[in-house]
Order: structure tokens, then C-alpha cells, then sequence
């Protein structure tokens, strides 16, 4: 204790030496003239608790690892088409229940194994089994089978037809692990992808290492990429002008943007996610229970205003819980236009005027900031909503979305292709399930094309039945330095791809 | 360096006096403000005005507005209700409880009695303010009422202690024993003897309080753990100004400005008090 | 001895009491623990499943016995929602925590005491007067305002310094410090400010003493009376205070640590009660309250050291 006292006050004593003489302690981490770097800094918000996403949910686990450290059969490029990862190639029978896959015969384990069928299919009924806890993993209840004819091939039967399906695979149920290396997934990850994991500081930071020996699809540039991790918006912003970190992952903090976009040193780039900023509403119980009380809301929503004060006009305005990335996107603003008249004449025919309801938000900065322009624009058309703040996760999970106690809420939800988990049966949307489930299934095993005509029709029910009000798409603001160039502009997968990361 | 000569009593005297004076006057701006934002504020708090977002000072904003062109005047005004409700109720709370105990500790003659007060004490001692309060929001959820809860609590054992060393000095006084010699119970020698004369110690005590707490209620909003939007609290503006400190630094100067007058009025008039209430200080600085 | 010998059992006791103080709160917290690991697309039997694996449906005795067996052993036990051991956390985190607080402690004084002595020496003149006014302004801002007007200055404007996250010493001492500076400077002002109060009260309370008046009158400079006599006896309050302080500082540092985005205790708290991260939130809750358990037992046994009239009247 003693020693450590000392080396604290001497820290100190340094401290005011420095502060006395500043004027040449600066130091810059700016990637300007000299030898191109090697090494990237991003920064991220969302930090992952441990490195095992088939146990431990969250977005900031699969952000990481996956494509980076762990590959699937297939991922999903920037359009959100779906492309060849581990498997070269693969074909679907005539009755669209098997699929077999050619899998790259160049592929290792960052432990020197070879990826063989053997592996892929152990990993897959790993899924199944009760080692894989993560709610995700029921996104691969459809699989029948798994066979590994010879090394290089798997055949995956499933017991129905689904379009899903192999979408899906590209999300981190696909992720192929080594049959050795799952006893401590929480804190190593081995897998097949052009990066290792050589550092994981829980709360800090994750540093990624290139494989020299990687043969796959998507080789990566820079030698080293770390991860940082911040809880708070403005410090990442801080960060990137003070020159501790290369690029923003998606910053949290829209206004500053105009900030970055005007400095020559910085580049700005507007994506898409898959996140829908939705203003949900308890179908199933209270005030909103009344289809008539849910569309006089939507009416008197003006989301583009909501966009422009709570996320500083970047985003998007979809009417629907499709992102326009997906191929059953269809624009459904029109739906429910901005009409504070209807929406007056509504909330007298339903008559809820005046009526208090709760308005529960997670305390995230877009809720926060929806949920006061949501409330002010509910009370010009003579609502009453009560806001209630409610710590998120913790208690949002437990109150909102568990225990269905609420009347109204704002949350951005941000899984791909999600429309039907949301507005499934038993959520706490509360939503009539019934109204889409033929719909839905019939598309899922349908052709191609029946699967997107029968999507976009559920997508169109669930607005037209007003079951929700979808305020905008979250955008994914990608702030970098100007020298940056590979940036993974839209998060439309899982994942936040590093391979093509490198310095002009 | 040479003697400093001793400055004569009356100089000193208007010293204390400005200090007292600006503490008051300080502390009766926030209070003014509170209760006017009562009847009346420029603008609706809630009601945002997408045409007049990050407007700097000016006429019809004196302050300028926030990012939902919400006028930031009225929401410092209404920032000093919730700063002076969180400091009067955990003010209120440590009291209630405080004074109480330490008065019995103080005078009761059963030994383990006072020691269990002030071990109590010293546990308590060991959650500080803003502790207590991250647990109970973690425990009740975060909200203003839990935040002035467990600041009142926090503040127990200042009250406790004070009110157990005045009492010690008022019970070896002439006038006390005198009561005892005719009979008087312990609680009217409590409410009659004690209290007023520990009652100026508890009013200073109650002013640094006060002061203490606005800053863990604006420490405790700025973590996001205190008051809750909508409510317009303080610390939270400061909080939220953060994004905007390079394009619109006066969002988080005001309500900054704000917290440091509030608790500087306060330790003032605490200060200001001491030298004017407490007899064993009188005529020392 | 005696009396030391019954601080010390009065110590444990007290240190006892607050483990069973800090694990009942933590029973009566919402938001289910397993809820949150479970995560948002979980089912009940998920919910009940994990709570089973967690041992959170063993009764409440069993818990709070497992929990302080193994602090003894010094084991916190393992994060339901990370899934790793506690104890590594716990003391990487208080490494950090500790280093500002001991720095900012350091620089504080080295600031308040000159500056408090100057203010108690000059007390009428303007200087001394401006002195005192400053410290009282400096009392009143938070120390989390401070920390951001620093970064807008001197890691914004000036880009002197990083203006957030941290570098451990092995890592490259510079970069240490230059990490350091902004925190610690944020919490080392307010405190300095608070710190200046109490030597200046303390100083004008020793210039009172008869000895000085005596050293006075026998032409002695105040000055020169004052560091030959008196500076000794305005330590002990000093002292004290600067002890009480610190205990306030540690827990003043999880405001700063969240502005400047340190791995310390307080980002470790805030972050475990979001995560509904229990056993965690247990665990930081209790070092913190055994380190001002602590620091108290030190500056009681300090000041009976320093002393004499306490330690007899004791």
C-alpha cells in the first residue's frame, strides 16, 4: 500500500510539472504524411460483456466477432444481398428443403485446423442443443438435418421450406466453431475469420490481430485493429477530435455531425441499419387496445419534426417495419400522413381525450429525446401521456417488454427482418398475430418472389392496423478520419466488418 | 512580512454581514424563481418549437433554447423547484431523524444507548450521498424521490453529531441541572433547554446541507441516475448540453451557472449564519 | 491498547454489519438479474433456467453465506451477466480509482495549503479576501462541471491532453500521465477549494493560541512564528479533514470517471446497476464501503496519535 502511495503521489507531482509546462506535452495520434499506418482504432458504444453470443445476447458480441473472427457459410454484403463466406457455393433442391453447400477447401481455424463439414455440422447442432442459450438460436428450428457427406460438403435438410432460413445462416447462429475451442467461448474466440482476438479487456477495449495464414473470402488489411469502447456519446466524439480514435462505429450524437462534416480532417458517411425506431403501443390491453386510439396517435405523429429534434434529421422515415435494404421494402408513409385534425376527430370518437396513459422509455438518448417531441405532439391532439423513464436494460426488459406493463413506449429495434418476432404472438406489442401468420408462412415457403409479395402484404397489415407507430430508420452515422478509406458504411448484418479497413 | 494589523471588530462584523447578505440574497433569487415558475414561465416547458431550436440569447429567449427549441429561462426556473424540493425534503429527512438521535445520545445516562446511536452513525457514515443514491436507483429505480431520499439519509449523521455535541454542552450547563433538581422529564428539558439552544447549530448545519445536496442531486441527474426527463432538473441540462459545448457552450453555462449560485448562496448564508447564531464563536472569525 | 484493541473489534463489527446492510438492499432490487442475461427474445423458462444455473432460487441465508465466505477468501464470486470472475475486475478497477483519488488528494493539498496559510495570514487585506472568495466560488462547482470546461479547454481547444480513457503505467508512463492530468485536476481544484477552507480556519486558529501571541510579542514575524510553531499544530485538523475528504473524493470520482470514461470503481458501479449486474454492483458497493470504513479507522487512530488530549481523554 505504502509503495502504492508513493508511486500516486509522484504521479501527482508529475501531473503539475506537466500542467506547468504544458506547451509541448501534446501528443497527436493523427494518421497524417509518413508511412501509411498499420494499426486502426474504432470506437463503439455498445460494449460487449464477454466474447460468447451463444450464450449472453446483445448486438455489441456479434458486432465484433463476427465475419472478423468467426465466419458463417454465407454473409450479407452492403446491399444486403447475400454472399459466399465459408461455403464457396451451394445449391437448393427442387423441393426446397435441402440445401448443399461446397465449402472452401483453403479455409483454417486460426488454430491451423482445417474447417470441415464435421465442424459445421457440430456447430449447428450445437445450436439446437441446450449448450447454445442465446434466444437467437431459434432461428435454426427449421433445420431437419445435418449431414457431412465428405470433408468439403454439408447437406442441411429442413423440415419446411423458408426463405428465411438462409438469410438467417448469414447472422451468428451460422457461426462456425472448432469442436476443441468452445469450452471458454466467453473469453476465447477461435474461428475462421481473418482476425484473431489478441486482446479482450472487459469494459475497454478488444484488439484484433491479422491472420497471415487466412485464405478466405475476405482477407484483411491493417495489421491490428482495436475496438474501444465507450458508455458515453460524447465521449466518443471527444475521442475522435482529440485524436485517440480513427472512426465512430455510429455516433450517438447526430448533432454534432454538421461539426464533423464541415472539418476537412473528418469524413461523414449516412448508412442504413435494420433499426426501426418504433413508438409501440399495447395492442393487447388499455387505451390502445382500441384500433381507433392507435391510429388518432398516428395521425397526430409528425415524424419527419420527430426526426429532425431527436436525431438531427439523419435517419430515415419508412412508415413500416421494413428497412429498404430488405427486398420487400415498400414505402408506407402515405398510410397515416401527419393530420392533426384526424387526429383530433379520432380521439373524440374513441373517446380518450384527456385520458392519461403510461408512456414508458428506456433511457437511451434517441428514446429520451423521440419520447418528448412524441408526448408534446400526443397533447396537441389532446392526449395525456405520462413518461416514464425506465433504465435500460434492466428495467425496460423486466417492465416494458416483460410483463407487458405499459401503454406506449419508444424503442429501436435493431435485429434483421424482425417484423414478425415483433408483431409475433405473445410479445408485448400485443399485436393480433393472427392477422399475418398464414400470410407469412405461406411467403416463407414460397418461391423467391411469393416471398416477397406475401412479406410486403404483412408488412402493409401491421401498419394498416395501426399496430405501431414506426418513427424512423436509425441511421448509421460513420464518422472517420478523412485518410480512412473501407469503411462498412451500412449495418445491415451482424457484424462490423474490419477486413477492408486501411489508410489512403 | 510584517504584523497584519488586527482588523477592529466592526469591519469584521459587516464582513460576516455581506456573507450572510450575498448567501441570502442568492438563496432568495433561486427561491424567487421557484415560486414565480408556480404562476408563471416566458414559455411552456413541454411544448417544443422546431422553428426556434439552438437559438442563442435574445429578446423573446434571454437564454436562448435546447435542441427542441424549448426556451431555456423557463427551464432554469423550473430547475430551482426541483433543486430546492430535493434540498428542503433531504434536508427535512436528516433532520427529522438526525436532531432526535443525536439529542438522545446526548443526554441519555444508558451508556450502550448512545453508543449504539453513534456506531449506528459511523455505518452510515460510510455511505456517502451519492453511493447511497446509485443504489437506490439501482433499488427503486432512478427518479427524483429515491435520489432525496437517500441524500436525506446520507446527511443523518452530520445532524446526529451535531445536535449530540450541542446537547452535551447545553446538559453541563447550570440551568439544566437546575431543571432536572425540580423534577422536569427528560423531554421537557429536551424541547425547553436543548432544542433552542442547539437550534442555531442545526439552522448552520441545515444551510452546508442544503448546499451538499444540490450538487449530489445535480452529480446524481448528470449520471442519468436523478431527476428524469421531462422534469427539468439542473443537472440534467448540464448533462445533456454536452453534445453541444462546441457549437452552443451557453446550454451548459446557465444551468452550471445555476448549480454553483445555488450552493454557493448557501454555504454563504451557512457560513454567514455560524458566526451570528453560534455564542461560542461569537467575536472569532 | 485496550481501546485500540476495541476500535479495531468496533471496526469489524461496523464492516460486518455493513455486509449484511449492502446485501439486503441488493435483495429488493427490481429488474430480474436472469431477465437481463436472458435478454430481449427470452422466454420464461429461459428466465427460470438461468436463474437456477445463477443459484439465485436458494434461500436468501444460503446466498448471503456463499457471498461472505467468499469475500474472506477474497473471491467476489462470478458475474451472472458477464460471466467472469468479479475479483479481477474489482481490482483493476480500484487501481485506476485510487490512483486519481491519491493524485487529486496530493494536488489539492499542494495547492491549499500555501494558499490557505496566505489566506489566514493576509485575512482583512483584498488578496487574502479574494483568496477566501475564490475558495468559495471554487466549493460550489461540481466537480463533473469542471472536468467538462477542462476538456472544452485544454483537450478540445488546446489539444494538449487526451481528453478521455486511460493508460496503465506499463503501457508507457507518458501516456499515463497525460491521460491523468485532466481527471485529476478536475477533482484536485474543487477539492483544493474545500481543502483551502479548512487551512485557513485552522491557521487563524493557531494564530490565536497564546504561544503565538507570546512568539509575537517577542518580535517574532507571524510568518516566522507560525511555520516555527504553529504550522505543526494546524496539521492535526488538517489532517483530519484531508481524511474525511478523501473518502468523499473516492466517491466523488465516479462522476469524473464517467465524464473522462475511466475504468475505475465508479464506471464499474454505474455500469453493473444498468446491467442489473448484482453480484457486481454488490461487490463494488462493499470495497467502497470498507475503503470509508477504513480511512475512518485511520484518521481516528491518526488523530489520537497526533493528539495528546484526545488519546487521554480516550
Amino acid at each position: 500500500m505504502s509503495r502504492f502511495l508513493a508511486a500516486a503521489a509522484g504521479a501527482a507531482a508529475l501531473t503539475l510539472t506537466i500542467t506547468g509546462c504544458s506547451a509541448g506535452a501534446g501528443s497527436s495520434a493523427g494518421g497524417e504524411g509518413g508511412e501509411a499506418r498499420t494499426d486502426i482504432v474504432v470506437a463503439h458504444t455498445a460494449e460487449p460483456v464477454n466474447l460468447d453470443f451463444t450464450t449472453t445476447d446483445g448486438a455489441a458480441i456479434p458486432q465484433a466477432l463476427m465475419e472478423n473472427v468467426y465466419e458463417s457459410l454465407v454473409r450479407i454484403d452492403q446491399e444486403g444481398e447475400i454472399q459466399p463466406a465459408l461455403a464457396t457455393a451451394w445449391e437448393i433442391s427442387d423441393d426446397r428443403l435441402t440445401y448443399t453447400f461446397t465449402l472452401d477447401p483453403e479455409a483454417t481455424f486460426s488454430n491451423g485446423d482445417p474447417v470441415t463439414a464435421e465442424d459445421v455440422k457440430f456447430s449447428y447442432e450445437r445450436v439446437q442443443s441446450d449448450d447454445w442459450t442465446n434466444a437467437l438460436g431459434a432461428k435454426m428450428d427449421v433445420v431437419d438435418s445435418i449431414e457431412a457427406p465428405d470433408e468439403g460438403t454439408v447437406e442441411i435438410t429442413l423440415s419446411q421450406p423458408s426463405n428465411t432460413w438462409l438469410f438467417n445462416l448469414a447472422s451468428l447462429v451460422g457461426a462456425v466453431f472448432h469442436p476443441d475451442e468452445v469450452d471458454d467461448l466467453a473469453n476465447t474466440a477461435v474461428g475462421s475469420g481473418p482476425y484473431t482476438v489478441e486482446e479482450f479487456t472487459r469494459g475497454q477495449q478488444i484488439v484484433f490481430a491479422k491472420r497471415d495464414d487466412y485464405a478466405g473470402a475476405t482477407p484483411g488489411t491493417l495489421d491490428t485493429v482495436t475496438f474501444r469502447y465507450f458508455d458515453d456519446a460524447v465521449a466518443v466524439s471527444n475521442a475522435l477530435k482529440s485524436g485517440q480514435v480513427d472512426v465512430i462505429g455510429n455516433l450517438q450524437t447526430p448533432e454534432l455531425t454538421p461539426e464533423f462534416e464541415a472539418d476537412d480532417t473528418k469524413q461523414v458517411a449516412v448508412g442504413t441499419t435494420n433499426g426501426e425506431v418504433v413508438l409501440s403501443m399495447n395492442n393487447a390491453d388499455g387505451i390502445f387496445a382500441d384500433q381507433q386510439a392507435r391510429e388518432a396517435v398516428l395521425y397526430g405523429i409528425d415524424e419527419q419534426a420527430v426526426l429532425d429534434t431527436a436525431w438531427g434529421g439523419y435517419g430515415e422515415l419508412i412508415g413500416g417495419m421494413v428497412p429498404p435494404t430488405d427486398p420487400y421494402y415498400e414505402d408506407l408513409t402515405d398510410v397515416f400522413p401527419h393530420d392533426v385534425e384526424r387526429a383530433k376527430e379520432l380521439v373524440e370518437e374513441a373517446g380518450i381525450e384527456g385520458e392519461e396513459f403510461r408512456f414508458t422509455v428506456p433511457n437511451r438518448p434517441y428514446a429520451q429525446a423521440s419520447a418528448e417531441i412524441v408526448a408534446a405532439q400526443l397533447e396537441a391532439i389532446g392526449l395525456k401521456p405520462t413518461i416514464e423513464t425506465q433504465e435500460f436494460p434492466a428495467v425496460w426488459l423486466e417492465e416494458t417488454m416483460g410483463n407487458h406493463d405499459y401503454d406506449m413506449s419508444v424503442i429501436n429495434h435493431v435485429e434483421a427482418r424482425d417484423l414478425l418476432t415483433v408483431f409475433g404472438d405473445g410479445y408485448y406489442t400485443g399485436y393480433d398475430a393472427s392477422r399475418i401468420e398464414d400470410i407469412a408462412a405461406d411467403a416463407d415457403a414460397g418461391t423467391e418472389e411469393e416471398y416477397n409479395e406475401g412479406m410486403q402484404e404483412v408488412a402493409r397489415t401491421i401498419t394498416e392496423d395501426a399496430a405501431a407507430g414506426f418513427l424512423f430508420l436509425f441511421p448509421n452515422l460513420v464518422v472517420a478520419d478523412a485518410a480512412v478509406t473501407g469503411l462498412p458504411v451500412n449495418a445491415v448484418s451482424d457484424s462490423f466488418q474490419i477486413y477492408d479497413l486501411a489508410w489512403s | 512580512m510584517t504584523v497584519p494589523t488586527a482588523p477592529t471588530t466592526p469591519t469584521r462584523r459587516r464582513a460576516r454581514d455581506l456573507t450572510f447578505l450575498v448567501g441570502l440574497a442568492l438563496v432568495a433569487l433561486i427561491v424567487l424563481m421557484a415560486l414565480v415558475s408556480l404562476v408563471w414561465t416566458p414559455y411552456d416547458a413541454t411544448t417544443p418549437d422546431p422553428a426556434a431550436r439552438l437559438q442563442s440569447g435574445s429578446a423573446e429567449h434571454p437564454m436562448g433554447t435546447d435542441r427542441f427549441g424549448r426556451d431555456t429561462l423557463t427551464w432554469i426556473m423550473l430547475g430551482a423547484r426541483i433543486t430546492l424540493l430535493v434540498g428542503v425534503v433531504s434536508v427535512g429527512i436528516a433532520m427529522v431523524i438526525g436532531v432526535p438521535l443525536g439529542v438522545l445520545a446526548g443526554m441519555t445516562r444508558v451508556r450502550w444507548l448512545s453508543g449504539l446511536i453513534m456506531r449506528g452513525n459511523d455505518l452510515l457514515l460510510a455511505f456517502p450521498a451519492l453511493l447511497l443514491a446509485i443504489v437506490f436507483s439501482a433499488v427503486f429505480g432512478a427518479g427524483t424521490v429515491p435520489a432525496m431520499i437517500a441524500i436525506g439519509i446520507a446527511a443523518i449523521p452530520a445532524f446526529a453529531r451535531v445536535a449530540r455535541s450541542g446537547t452535551l454542552q447545553i446538559m453541563s450547563r447550570e440551568f439544566v441541572s437546575a431543571a432536572r433538581s425540580a423534577n422536569r422529564t427528560s423531554l421537557q428539558i429536551a424541547l425547553q433547554h436543548v432544542l433552542p439552544n442547539i437550534a442555531g447549530l442545526v439552522i448552520v448545519q441545515a444551510s452546508v446541507t442544503f448546499a451538499l445536496s444540490v450538487l449530489a442531486e445535480a452529480g446524481l441527474s448528470f449520471l442519468g441516475l436523478g431527476t428524469q426527463p421531462p422534469i427539468p432538473s439542473w443537472g440534467r441540462m448540464l448533462q445533456e448540453s454536452q453534445q453541444f459545448l462546441g457549437s452552443r457552450p451557453e446550454l451548459a453555462i446557465w444551468p452550471g451557472l445555476f448549480i454553483a449560485l445555488a450552493v454557493l448562496g448557501f454555504n454563504l448564508m451557512g457560513d454567514g449564519l455560524r458566526d451570528r447564531l453560534d455564542p461560542t464563536l461569537r467575536g472569532r472569525s | 491498547m485496550r481501546a485500540l484493541a476495541f476500535r479495531l473489534l468496533q471496526f469489524v463489527l461496523t464492516v460486518w454489519a455493513a455486509t449484511i446492510a449492502v446485501f439486503g438492499l441488493m435483495q429488493i432490487l427490481p429488474g430480474n438479474a436472469a431477465r437481463v442475461a436472458a435478454g430481449m427474445s427470452a422466454t420464461a423458462e429461459d428466465v427460470a433456467r438461468i436463474e437456477q444455473q445463477f443459484g439465485l432460487d436458494r434461500p436468501l441465508v444460503v446466498q448471503y453465506a456463499d457471498w461472505l465466505g467468499g469475500m474472506l477468501r477474497g473471491d467476489f464470486g462470478t458475474s451472472y451477466v458477464t460471466g467472469a470472475p468479479i475479483t479481477p475486475l474489482v481490482a483493476n478497477s480500484i487501481q485506476v480509482t485510487l490512483i486519481l483519488v491519491v493524485s487529486a488528494m496530493v494536488l489539492a493539498l499542494v495547492i491549499a495549503i500555501p494558499l490557505g496559510t496566505a489566506a489566514a495570514l493576509l485575512r482583512g487585506r483584498a488578496l487574502g479576501t479574494i483568496l477566501s472568495g475564490l475558495s468559495q466560488v471554487g466549493v460550489a462547482v461540481p466537480n463533473f462541471l469542471a472536468g467538462i470546461l477542462l476538456v472544452m479547454v485544454f483537450s478540445l481547444g488546446l489539444g494538449w491532453f487526451p481528453s478521455s480513457g486511460w493508460q496503465a503505467p506499463i503501457f508507457g508512463f507518458g501516456g499515463f500521465l497525460s491521460h491523468l492530468v485532466l481527471p485529476v485536476c478536475a477533482l484536485a481544484l474543487v477539492q483544493a477549494a474545500i481543502l483551502t477552507r479548512y487551512v485557513r480556519s485552522a491557521v487563524l486558529e493557531v494564530m490565536r493560541e497564546d504561544y503565538l501571541r507570546t512568539a509575537r510579542a517577542k518580535g517574532r514575524t507571524s510568518g516566522s512564528a507560525l511555520v516555527v510553531h504553529g504550522l505543526r499544530n494546524a496539521a492535526i485538523p488538517v489532517v483530519t479533514v484531508a481524511g474525511v475528504q478523501l473518502a468523499t473524493l473516492l466517491i466523488g470520482a465516479v462522476v469524473i470517471e464517467q465524464v473522462f470514461v475511466l475504468p475505475g470503481m465508479g464506471s464499474e458501479l454505474v455500469r453493473a446497476v444498468a446491467n442489473r449486474d448484482l453480484l457486481t454492483v454488490q461487490a463494488i458497493v462493499m470495497v467502497l464501503v470498507f475503503l470509508v470504513l477504513t480511512l475512518n479507522l485511520i484518521i481516528d487512530l491518526l488523530y489520537s496519535l497526533l493528539d495528546p488530549r484526545v488519546r487521554n481523554a480516550a
